[in-house]
C-alpha cells in the first residue's frame, strides 16, 4: 500500500546540514497496522509527513497504492492526500472556530460533494466514534478524548485508505489513550491501512509490525 | 529605568517595522488633517493682522428687512449714513470705523490690466486696524472732509503699477477709472480672506463713485466697533440694540413694507455662524449639520478604527511576548509600563511626524498664492489636543487588551 | 465552500466587527467622495452650449447718477459697437456666465410649475456668446406686446414642460399678471461652467429703453488690453460718475472652475490617504491573521487543499466580510437615492455606490492577494509543527 525506497531527507540550514532520514525502505501492506517508535528527534514525525505526502525526500521514492508520487504537482498530491489519507495528531488540529460537525466535514469540501451529503457522511463518522451527540459543540468545550476522536472522525469521513496517526495519544491520559487505540484497531479490522507514530510500547505492542527508528536509520 | 523602557520601545518598533510604519501612518495622517484644518479655521477666525484688536470688535454687516414669519426678505450691507448716525454715535467704544464692501475695478499699464479691488474708508478705519505703512502714512479727516484724490495702496499693487522701479511712490499718481489719485501711503496687504479690510486700493469716503450719499438703511458699508477692552462688548451691544429699537418700523423698500428690521453688532465669529442660522430652512440646516458631522467624524474615525484594528490584531502575536517576560520574572506592573511608553513613544513620534507635513502644507499653502497674504499658523493647542486624542486611542486600543493579557496565567499566555 | 466561509466568519463575529466596520467606513467614506466626483464628473460631460474665448464683461455701476440712464445706456452702447475691435455687444442681468450672481424664479404652463434661472437680454445676447437655437430664433424689437414678454428657454424648460407640443407661440406665466411668449429654444446655457447642472433657463427680453448694469463684449482675436483701456477712458468721458469694470470671461471661467476643483481635489488627497491608511492596517491585519491560523493552513493542506484551495479561502474570506460591511453600508447609501438628499439625481448616486463597491473589492482583494498566496505556499508539514 505504502512503499518507501531508498528515502533520505535532509534538512539546510545556512550552518548545518541534518540528516533526518537516512535510507529507509518501507512497505506497509494493505490492511497492515504498523506502529513507529524510536526516542525524541529520531525522525518518526519526518517520516509519517514523508508517507503522508506532507513533505517531500531530498532522495528516494514513494509509492502510494501502486503509483510513484515523484512527479506529482500540488494538485494531485493534494487529490490523493484528500482520497486515500487521512490524518490524526497528536495536538488534534481542531479549528475552533468551526463547530464539531463542521470539523469533521473539511476533507469533503475539497472534493465534489453536495451540502447533505457532507452532513450524512460527517455523521456517520461522529457516529462511529460515539459522538453524534456532540455535533454542535465547538472544540473549547470538549475534553482532550474527545477532540481526539472528533479528529479521528475527520480523519475517516472520507474512507481513506490509509491512516496516518501521530502520536494520536500523546496528549491523553492512559484510559482515554486506550479508547482511541480501540478506535483505531477496529477501524483496522474494517480494512483502513495504519501507520501511526507512538512512544508508548504497550501501544505498539498492540499493533501488528513495530519498526524502529534510531537517528534516522531503521533499526528494526 | 525610563530610558531603558524606551529603548525597548524603540527596539519592539523596529522590529516589526511595517505595523509601525502603518501605525505612524495613521497618527501623523490625523494629527495633519486636523491641525491644517484648524490652522484654515484660525486663519478664518482668529485674530490677526491687520485685524489685531479682532478679539474686542465688534462687527456690523448686515441689516436685514423681513416679516415676523420671515418668508420674504431683504438683506445687505448698510449704508453710511445709517452706520453714522447709529454706530458712530455711540458712547461706550474707544472707537467706530466705517468702510466699504470691496469693489472691483481696473488700472491700465503700459497696456497691461491690473485688476482691482477697492474700498472705501473713514480716517477711524486706519486706527481700529494695525495695517502696517512701508511708506507714507494714512489719509485723515482733513483729507477727506477736502475731498482730496489720495489713497493708500498695498505692496503689492505698488510693485505691478510702478512696475518696482525701487523709488518710493508717495506723492506720485495711480490712474484709476480716468482719475488720477496721490499715492499718501503703502501698506502691507491684507489676506483676501479678511473680507472687511482686504482690498488693493483704499479711497477716502468722499472719493468719487464711494455711495455714502445714499438714502436708507441699506447702501454698501459696514461698520467696526472697537472697545476699550473685551468686556465692554455686551454693553457696547446693548447700547446699540437700544438705538435700533428707535427706528420707525415698518421699513419701507422698492415698494414693500417690512416689519421686522435685523441688525446686529456681533463678534466676528458669531456673524459669521448668525450668517450661517439665518439662512436655509431649519430643515436644510439639520441635513447640512448631520451631514458634515457625519463627514467629519468618518474622516476623523477611519483612521482610529484602523488604529485599534491593527493594535488588537497584534495582540495575539504579542501573547508569547508576554509569556515569556512573565516566566522570566516580569511583574505586571513592569509590563503595563512598558505597553504604555511604547505607545507614548509610537505617538509622540507620529506627532513629530505631523508636526512637519503640517508645517510643509501650510508653507505650500502660503506660498501657493491660493490665498494672498495667507498667513496660516500652526496652532500648539489643537496640536496637544490631538495628540491627546491620539495617545488615547493607542491606549485603548493597545494598553488595555495587553494589560489584560498580561495578567494571564504563564502558560496560557505562552500557549496562544 | 460559500456556506464554510460564512460559518467562518460568522462564528467569529466578535473579531471581526472590528474590521467590518472599518470596511464600512471605508465605503461611505468613498461614497461620498465619489459622489461628489461623479456629480462633477456628469455636469463636465456635458458642453456648456456657448462660446466664452474672446468674450468681455463690462460692469458699470451708476453710483448716484439717477438721471436719464436709460439714454445714457443707449449711447454707451452705441460707442461700443462703433469700434472695429468688437464685434458684437450685448446687455444682460448681472447673473453673467461665470459669475457668482444668481436669478431663478418659477413659471407655470398648463398649471404645471417650473422652477428656473433667468436671464434678462436684449436681441444680440445669442449672436455674443454663439448661442445656438434649436427651435425658432431669438426675440427681436419688433417682438414686443403689451400683453407678454418675449422668451427663449432652454432644451431642459422645454423638456419639463412641454411632452410632445411645439413650444413656439406658447405663453406661459410667471404671475397672474406677466406672461411669456415662447419664440425660440436653446439647446444648454450653463451659465456657471462646466460643472454646473442643466437646470432649466429662461432668457427674457431687455428692452432698448430698460437699464441693466452688465454688458457682454465679444472682440476680434488677439484684441489686448491697450484697446481695453482705450474703452473704459472712452465710456469714463461720457459718464463721469459711473464705475467701470472689465473682465474676461475666460478668467472668470477659471475661477469658477477652481471653486469646484479645489475641494474635490482636496477631498480626493484625503480619502486616497485615508484608504491607503486602511489598506495598509488591513494588510497587516490579514498577514497577522494567517500568521496565527498556520495550523489550520497546514491541517487543510493534509487533508487535500490544493494551494489554489487555500488562496480561494482566504479571498474568499475577505470578500465575504467585505460583502457583510457593504451591505450595512447600502443600508446607508440607498437612503440619499431614496429620500434625494441634495436634489440629485439618483444615476449619480448609484454611479456612486457600484464604483464604491468595485474600489472596496479591489482594494481588500490587493490587501488579501499577497497573505493568501503566502498562507497557500505554507508547507503542510510545517505548518503543523508550528506550536
Amino acid at each position: 500500500m505504502i512503499r518507501l525506497q531508498n528515502v533520505e531527507k535532509v534538512y539546510r540550514t545556512s550552518a548545518i546540514e541534518t540528516l533526518a532520514l537516512n535510507n529507509i525502505n518501507l512497505n506497509v501492506k494493505k490492511g497492515e497496522f504498523v506502529s513507529i517508535m524510536g526516542p525524541s528527534g529520531c525522525g518518526k514525525s519526518t517520516l509519517l509527513n514523508i508517507m503522508g505526502l506532507l513533505d517531500e525526500p531530498s532522495r528516494g521514492h514513494i509509492e502510494i497504492d501502486g503509483s510513484k508520487v515523484d512527479k506529482y504537482h500540488d494538485k494531485n498530491l493534494a487529490q490523493l492526500r484528500n482520497k486515500k489519507l487521512g490524518f490524526i495528531f497528536q495536538s488534534f488540529h481542531l479549528i475552533n472556530d468551526l463547530s464539531v460537525i463542521d470539523n469533521v466535514e473539511i476533507p469533503l469540501l475539497y472534493r465534489s460533494s453536495s451540502a447533505r451529503q457532507r452532513r450524512e457522511l460527517a455523521q456517520e463518522a461522529l457516529e462511529k466514534v460515539g459522538l453524534s451527540n456532540r455535533m454542535k459543540h465547538f472544540p473549547k468545550q470538549l475534553s482532550g478524548g474527545q477532540k481526539q476522536r472528533v479528529a479521528i472522525a475527520r480523519a475517516i469521513v472520507g474512507k481513506p485508505e490509509i491512516i496516518l496517526a501521530d502520536e494520536p495519544t500523546g496528549n491523553l491520559d492512559s484510559a482515554m489513550g486506550n479508547e482511541i487505540l480501540s478506535i483505531l484497531q477496529k477501524l483496522n479490522e474494517d480494512g483502513a491501512t495504519i501507520v501511526m507514530v507512538t512512544h508508548d510500547d504497550a501501544m505498539a505492542r498492540r499493533t501488528h509490525r513495530l519498526i524502529r527508528l534510531f537517528d534516522g536509520t531503521q533499526v528494526l | 529605568m525610563l530610558l531603558n523602557y524606551i529603548k525597548i520601545a524603540w527596539k519592539v518598533l523596529l522590529r516589526h517595522p511595517f505595523y509601525t510604519f502603518i501605525t505612524l501612518f495613521g497618527i501623523s495622517l490625523t494629527l495633519t488633517v486636523l491641525m491644517v484644518l484648524t490652522s484654515f479655521l484660525d486663519h478664518i477666525f482668529g485674530t490677526h493682522y491687520p485685524e489685531n484688536k479682532r478679539f474686542r470688535s465688534l462687527y456690523i454687516t448686515s441689516v436685514t428687512y423681513t416679516d415676523s414669519s420671515r418668508t420674504t426678505r431683504s438683506q445687505g450691507p448698510a449704508s453710511f449714513r445709517f452706520l453714522t448716525q447709529y454706530a458712530k454715535s455711540l458712547k461706550t467704544p474707544e472707537r467706530v470705523a466705517i468702510s466699504s464692501m470691496f469693489g472691483y475695478t481696473n488700472a491700465y499699464v503700459n497696456g497691461k490690466r491690473i485688476k482691482l479691488n477697492t474700498k472705501y474708508t473713514d480716517a477711524d478705519f486706519w486706527y481700529v486696524m494695525d495695517f502696517e505703512f512701508l511708506e507714507g502714512k494714512p489719509y485723515n479727516q482733513q483729507n477727506i472732509d477736502n475731498g482730496d484724490h489720495v489713497i493708500v495702496i498695498t505692496d503689492a499693487l505698488r510693485k505691478q503699477y510702478f512696475e518696482d522701479d525701487g523709488k518710493p511712490v508717495i506723492g506720485r499718481n495711480v490712474e484709476i477709472e480716468s482719475i488720477h489719485y496721490k499715492v499718501i501711503g503703502v501698506v502691507k496687504g491684507s489676506p483676501a480672506t479678511r473680507i472687511y479690510t482686504y482690498s488693493d486700493v483704499y479711497f477716502p469716503y468722499t472719493a468719487p463713485k464711494s455711495n455714502y450719499q445714499s438714502a436708507g438703511l441699506r447702501g454698501n458699508y459696514i461698520g467696526i466697533v472697537l472697545a476699550r477692552n473685551e468686556s465692554d462688548l455686551p454693553a457696547i451691544q446693548k447700547e446699540f440694540d437700544s438705538g435700533i429699537r428707535k427706528i420707525p418700523l415698518p421699513i419701507v423698500d422698492f415698494e414693500q413694507k417690512y416689519p421686522v428690521l435685523i441688525v446686529q453688532a456681533d463678534k466676528y465669529l458669531d456673524h459669521f455662524l448668525n450668517a450661517l442660522l439665518r439662512d436655509d430652512s431649519l430643515k436644510n440646516r439639520f441635513i447640512f449639520y448631520s451631514i458634515a458631522g457625519f463627514v467629519l467624524l468618518m474622516f476623523m474615525g477611519l483612521p482610529a478604527i484602523n488604529l485599534i484594528n491593527v493594535n488588537v490584531s497584534r495582540i495575539l502575536e504579542r501573547a508569547s511576548e508576554i509569556g515569556v517576560r512573565k516566566a522570566f520574572g516580569a511583574p505586571s506592573k513592569a509590563l503595563l509600563w512598558q505597553f504604555i511608553i511604547e505607545n507614548v513613544f509610537i505617538t509622540f513620534l507620529g506627532g513629530f511626524f505631523a508636526l512637519g507635513l503640517s508645517f510643509a502644507i501650510i508653507q505650500i499653502i502660503n506660498a501657493s498664492g491660493w490665498i494672498a497674504y495667507a498667513d496660516l499658523t500652526i496652532n500648539v493647542s489643537v496640536f496637544l489636543v490631538s495628540m491627546l486624542v491620539c495617545l488615547f486611542f493607542g491606549l485603548l486600543s493597545g494598553v488595555l487588551p495587553a494589560f489584560r493579557m498580561s495578567r494571564l496565567r504563564i502558560a496560557e499566555a505562552l500557549k496562544v | 465552500m460559500l456556506r464554510h466561509l460564512f460559518k467562518l466568519i460568522w462564528n467569529k463575529k466578535g473579531a471581526h466587527s472590528l474590521l467590518i466596520i472599518e470596511i464600512w467606513a471605508s465605503f461611505m467614506v468613498l461614497f461620498g467622495v465619489l459622489s461628489l466626483i461623479a456629480f462633477n464628473l456628469n455636469n463636465y460631460l456635458e458642453p456648456i452650449g456657448f462660446e466664452y474665448k474672446d468674450v468681455w464683461v463690462l460692469d458699470l455701476s451708476t453710483n448716484q447718477d439717477t438721471v436719464n440712464l436709460p439714454e445714457k445706456s443707449l449711447r454707451i452702447m452705441q460707442r461700443i459697437r462703433s469700434y472695429p475691435e468688437v464685434i458684437s455687444a450685448s446687455r444682460t442681468s448681472a447673473n453673467t456666465p461665470f459669475s457668482a450672481n444668481q436669478m431663478s424664479n418659477s413659471s407655470t404652463y398648463n398649471k404645471v410649475s417650473v422652477s428656473h434661472d433667468f436671464y434678462v437680454t436684449d436681441e444680440d445676447f445669442s449672436k455674443t456668446l454663439d448661442l445656438p437655437l434649436r427651435k425658432g430664433r431669438w426675440y427681436e424689437e419688433s417682438d414686443i406686446s403689451a400683453r407678454f414678454i418675449p422668451i427663449v428657454i432652454n432644451k431642459k424648460m422645454e423638456d419639463k414642460l412641454f411632452a410632445n407640443e411645439n413650444p413656439l407661440g406658447k405663453l406661459i406665466k410667471e404671475n397672474d399678471t406677466l406672461s411669456y411668449k415662447i419664440v425660440g429654444v436653446v439647446d444648454k446655457y450653463k451659465a456657471k461652467g462646466e460643472f454646473m447642472t442643466d437646470n432649466p433657463a429662461l432668457f427674457k427680453m431687455l428692452k432698448k429703453e430698460d437699464w441693466d448694469r452688465n454688458v457682454l463684449i465679444k472682440v476680434k482675436p488677439g484684441t489686448d488690453a491697450n484697446f481695453e483701456a482705450r474703452l473704459v477712458k472712452d465710456i469714463a468721458a461720457m459718464t463721469d460718475q459711473w464705475g467701470i469694470e472689465v473682465s474676461y470671461l475666460s478668467e472668470s471661467r477659471k475661477n469658477r472652475q477652481n471653486l469646484t476643483v479645489i475641494p474635490v481635489v482636496i477631498f480626493l488627497v484625503i480619502c486616497g490617504f485615508l484608504l491607503t491608511n486602511v489598506a495598509l492596517g488591513l494588510f497587516g491585519i490579514l498577514n497577522l491573521n494567517i500568521a496565527k491560523r498556520k495550523n489550520e493552513i497546514g491541517l487543510r493542506r493534509a487533508m487535500g487543499a490544493t494551494e489554489g484551495n487555500v488562496t480561494t479561502q482566504f479571498l474568499g474570506e475577505i470578500w465575504v466580510l467585505a460583502t457583510f460591511s457593504l451591505i450595512i453600508g447600502l443600508i446607508f447609501a440607498v437612503q440619499f437615492p431614496l429620500m434625494h438628499v441634495f436634489d440629485l439625481n439618483s444615476e449619480i448616486y448609484i454611479t456612486a455606490i457600484l464604483a464604491s463597491i468595485t474600489v472596496i473589492y479591489i482594494i481588500v482583494t490587493l490587501c488579501a492577494w499577497l497573505p493568501s498566496r503566502q498562507a497557500s505556499l505554507i508547507h503542510p508539514a510545517l505548518a503543523l509543527h508550528e506550536d
